[in-house]
């Protein structure tokens, strides 16, 4: 089933009286995820967003609370704001991250509020890739250029309209206010057809990864990998499945308030003791824990490998770290696999 | 003040002044008795070399509607060089922070020597008329606590 | 080109053989089209590993203090002159330090090729021509088009100190600073609005910092926690402290590589900051960094009459 570009556009301005609709839109020389007033605002065709938009459920600074000391009086304000959102044209690497994130900010005993309200609050209606990049390799990682795991809908370009496929019951409410659908020609059918049948041409073997790096920990390979990294964090912090965050304290004078800023493994700051020591003190053992934490400590916590491969982090590294290759290198170490 | 009259504007303007000289100078125009505007928060530096350009910048991005460095006239630093080296420095700052928008007279420098008091004064009125005109801080550094741009 | 990559890797190879150096610092052929990876060279027979050409673009100088032993590096005419402002900053040990000079024509600016072709599947140089295979076209550029910016103003392309010279010199073309004059000739609120902008862009991953050979603090401003400069928020405000932060801290030691620019994953113009106080520092004490090792850094030195127009007007 299908509807026109045109009814779509009309309904996407319509839904943004009531939702905060995001949207990729391209600003300052990038496309990235903005709030859009109307379909017209929004760019139709891109690869994917320079950034990922892990940061509308997760920001990257953001006030838990707040508080004023007055005199004696201390006054503690809730700083969770929620809206209903739709987040339009999120592609299907993205989409999965989302459900990655889940599992981060909820499991049995605990659940993030402050990540959680608003993820209950978001429709995701997804976009197919009609292109794929040579960096892209989500073929690899259980996911495909069409796949529908994390949209509610997921939507695949048609031309001048879009296949409509109804993923969740929230997305079937969200349909409702869309417009009618119509059926798709044979041609369009075909298009469908071969759009959910691409695959990536860049691929990584990743079926043994978790079991190899089981054993891999004092393993020599650590020692040349990281080498070149220069230790920033463009990598984590365009990666839509990194999460690793720190809480702290910003107060001026008698105002203050409880941030959450992201972190990321390979600032050494993020393992810093107050004592001064600090248990990841090398690029090494940064370096050996990206690899563990979404090869290895992911899946055997979350069922699930934390990278998705959208090739954000080899498209964004200053000196060409390559994540694919990086993989490929413990596919390599000599270790016997139970 | 008359009932509907509003206060006027007065700017806080955080002045990072040298021990030997313009502290000094400023506790001359206070013996002296001589009136300036009470818009300066000092903050006593032991040379206007220790002068670190974050001093400014963090100053501008918490509230401070402007800045004023004093140090001791060239030539007379109680360092023998501090005062020189802190010119290099000061040129330097002084002109990239215009060219990134920060509006001309929010920072300001003087040398002020310890024997100054009536001149202290003076550079205090005039930091504090020029800072007023601009109003209260919107500048390029004004951190507004939000955390993003949006 | 090829002669040059032959003479790389022979004398590599004669370093690590003759056991002069540890390890030899350089570049090998990335993953991606029209990128190169630095490497690191430990033995005489991965010496061929070694390439050089219009996408080696990394500062090596950059890794010259963090990596042990005695090292050779490849060094351009930018990596050179990071060399000597780290060596007159004793930061590095000249007996250690092998500097293998190449004279460098200029790096490809590669997300200026992708702004029209989309990511490149595959790319090719020969004879001054860059023949991109994009996603969204096909397209030949003139390589002298696509030379990052900062080799467009670049006055020293040629190595200012070596111990061994591979290669012809690069003529030194003319450059003054015409794209800070440009900048510098709009109000202020066209200035204000371009850095809000630019800035608006950083994500704060630090990558132009880890990147810059004369970043080396070992606690940077950004990570000090007592007093705390920054908050950790990403508006473009707090960001333009940092990246002004860093042009002062830079001021009289940068040697304009524009590894920080290239190394920006968000195309930030981080340039803009650092390429002004270089003017001013070449303009006010005609100091220009790196380039001599016996002239002392612009800000550690002092002249009676410097200049005073910065002072508060009476």
């Amino acid at each position: 089933m299908k509807i026109s570009k045109e009814k779509f556009g009309q309904s996407f301005d319509a839904l943004t009286a009531e939702y905060q609709v995001v949207a990729p839109v391209s600003e300052a020389g990038a496309v990235n995820f903005k709030t859009a007033k109307s379909f017209s605002e929004v760019k139709q065709d891109y690869l994917n967003s320079k950034l990922p938009p892990k940061s509308l459920l997760f920001p990257q600074h953001e006030k838990l609370l707040s508080y004023v000391k007055e005199g004696k009086d201390i006054t503690v304000k809730n700083e969770l704001k929620v809206g209903k959102t739709v987040l339009f044209g999120i592609r299907p690497c993205d989409a999965k991250a989302m459900l990655l994130l889940d599992k981060v900010f909820k499991n049995d005993q605990y659940r993030d509020p402050y990540y959680f309200d608003r993820r209950d609050n978001t429709v995701i209606i997804g976009l197919a890739c009609n292109k794929i990049a040579p960096t892209c390799f989500c073929s690899s990682m259980g996911i495909s250029p069409a796949c529908s795991e994390g949209s509610d809908l997921l939507l695949i370009d048609l031309g001048d309209s879009y296949n409509v496929e109804v993923i969740t019951e929230k997305g079937k409410e969200l349909l409702a206010s869309l417009g009618e659908l119509s059926e798709l020609s044979a041609q369009e059918q075909a298009l469908v057809d071969t759009v959910k049948s691409a695959q990536t041409t860049s691929k990584v073997d990743v079926s043994t990864i978790t079991a190899k790096l089981d054993k891999m920990f004092d393993n020599s390979y650590w020692d040349t990998l990281h080498e070149k990294c220069l230790g920033c964090n463009a990598c984590s912090f365009s990666c839509p499945t990194c999460h690793c965050f720190d809480i702290s304290e910003e107060v001026i004078k008698s105002e203050g308030s409880r941030v959450r800023t992201w972190d990321a493994c390979m600032a050494p700051l993020f393992t810093l003791h107050g004592s001064g020591h600090n248990p990841r003190d090398k690029k090494k053992s940064r370096w050996r824990q990206r690899m563990m934490h979404k090869f290895n400590y992911f899946v055997h916590n979350n069922g699930d490998i934390a990278c998705v491969g959208c090739g954000r982090c080899i498209k964004g590294c200053p000196v060409n770290m390559d994540i694919r290759q990086a993989i490929d290198g413990v596919n390599k170490a000599e270790v016997v696999v139970d | 003040m008359i009932m509907g009259e509003t206060k006027p504007y007065e700017p806080k303007i955080a002045a990072f002044l040298c021990n030997w000289c313009s502290y000094a100078g400023a506790d001359l125009a206070g013996v002296g008795r001589f009136q300036y505007p009470a818009t300066i928060r000092t903050i006593r530096v032991p040379c206007s070399g220790r002068i670190n350009p974050l001093y400014i910048l963090k100053a501008m991005a918490n509230g401070a509607d402007g800045v004023l460095v004093s140090g001791c006239h060239p030539g007379d630093c109680h360092y023998m060089s501090g005062n020189y080296v802190a010119r290099r420095k000061f040129a330097l700052i002084d002109s990239l922070l215009k060219h990134v928008g920060l509006e001309e007279g929010r920072v300001n420098f003087s040398w002020v020597s310890a024997a100054e008091g009536v001149r202290f004064a003076e550079v205090v009125k005039g930091v504090t008329e020029r800072v007023a005109a601009l109003g209260p801080n919107t500048g390029v550094f004004k951190v507004d606590g939000g955390g993003t741009d949006e | 080109m090829n002669s040059i990559i032959d003479d790389i890797r022979a004398a590599a190879r004669q370093l690590l053989a003759d056991g002069k150096v540890d390890v030899v610092i350089g570049y090998e052929k990335g993953s991606l089209p029209l990128k190169s990876t630095p490497c690191f060279v430990r033995s005489p027979q991965d010496a061929d590993k070694l390439i050089w050409d219009e996408t080696c673009e990394n500062n090596l100088a950059t890794y010259a203090a963090q990596t042990a032993g005695k090292k050779a590096i490849i060094a351009k005419g930018c990596d050179s002159r990071a060399l000597m402002v780290l060596l007159q900053e004793n930061q590095l040990v000249r007996d250690d330090l092998y500097i293998i000079g190449v004279s460098c024509p200029g790096v490809i600016d590669k997300n200026k090729i992708e702004a029209e072709t989309g990511e490149i599947i595959e790319a090719t140089i020969t004879d001054g021509k860059v023949s991109v295979k994009g996603i969204a076209c096909d397209k030949e550029y003139n390589f002298a088009d696509v030379k990052d910016a900062t080799c467009q103003t670049c006055r020293y392309p040629n190595p200012v100190i070596v111990d061994l010279k591979i290669g012809g010199s690069v003529e030194v073309p003319q450059s003054d600073f015409a794209d800070v004059i440009a900048l510098e000739n709009k109000s202020d609120a066209e200035r204000k609005a371009y850095f809000k902008e630019q800035m608006s862009k950083c994500i704060r991953c630090y990558a132009c910092r880890n990147a810059c050979p004369m970043c080396y603090c070992q606690e940077c401003f950004v990570d000090c926690n007592a007093p705390k400069w920054l908050t950790g928020g990403v508006d473009s405000a707090e960001n333009l402290l940092f990246q002004t932060g860093r042009a002062l801290h830079l001021a009289g030691r940068c040697v304009e590589c524009g590894a920080c620019s290239r190394a920006c994953p968000q195309g930030v113009d981080i340039r803009a900051l650092s390429r002004k106080v270089n003017k001013d520092v070449k303009e006010m004490y005609n100091h220009e960094s790196g380039i001599s090792e016996d002239i002392k850094p612009a800000l550690n030195v002092y002249s009676a009459d410097d200049p005073e127009e910065f002072l508060v007007k009476e």
